[in-house]
């Protein structure tokens, strides 16, 4: 099993990130949305924050980080 | 004398014998006045029929047959005790009126009312209380997700980030 884009944990990520960490109850209920993709998802993210989007891409996937 | 018969010489068998009046004799007088009287017994501008309708309605007396109440005040309006029943069930909202609050008004510290004033919902803490009820009951499968392979730094920072929060 690997981290896959456009997924609940994918979203929490993008969502998380972008609105910063004191809103992660808002994060999460906006991860649960069915975005068809994750240009849709993202395009939101920029609309409602005004900047680009933060979080993890694919490319920058670290599995060893991990402190606990 | 002979009555009855034809008599040429007869006022109505004569042809020039034509009111030097014309039109303006005593019967077209009579006309002008009943047309003046009409006129001031309908004031209200209305067509003779509707007048003539009116003037029955009022002469008949009662309510006229609408239902706005304005028509009919008597009928739709409260009693006075109905009245003092409606009043009485409105209290107001407050005693104080709003625009004598200052501007500070439900901020700690300053004139006016403090924070206890502001709804629960506005509160700011209530956030960090949702936020901390969410990561308490979804931790384990948060933690889960932050072990898959894969799963990018930025996600493990903010699971570990929200785990300090909430010990």
């Amino acid at each position: 099993m690997r981290w896959v884009e456009n997924t609940f944990f994918d979203h929490l990520d993008k969502f998380g990130n972008s609105l910063g960490y004191e809103n992660f109850g808002i994060a999460f209920m906006l991860s649960m949305v069915p975005w068809e993709t994750p240009t849709d998802r993202d395009n939101f993210i920029r609309e409602i924050t005004g900047q680009d989007v933060k979080g993890g891409e694919p490319s920058n996937f670290n599995p060893d980080y991990l402190e606990f | 004398m002979v009555s009855g018969g034809f008599r040429p010489e007869a006022e109505q068998n004569n042809p020039f014998s034509v009111s030097g009046t014309g039109g303006n004799g005593q019967s077209g007088k009579f006309v002008a006045e009943k047309a003046a009287k009409a006129a001031q017994l309908r004031p209200s501008g209305f067509t003779q029929g509707m007048n003539t309708a009116i003037s029955q309605q009022i002469s008949e007396g009662g309510n006229v047959a609408t239902t706005a109440n304005a028509a009919n005040p008597a009928s739709k309006l409260p009693s006075g005790e109905g009245i003092a029943q409606l009043l009485g069930a409105i209290e107001p909202l407050d005693s104080e009126p709003q625009e004598f609050r200052p501007i500070t008004d439900g901020i700690d510290g300053y004139s006016g009312r403090g924070s206890e004033v502001i709804p629960r919902s506005l509160n700011p803490n209530n956030r960090q209380i949702e936020n901390v009820d969410l990561i308490k009951r979804y931790l384990p499968d948060l933690l889960n997700a932050a072990r898959i392979p894969g799963a990018p730094d930025s996600y493990k920072r903010m699971i570990n980030s929200l785990m300090r929060e909430i010990m």
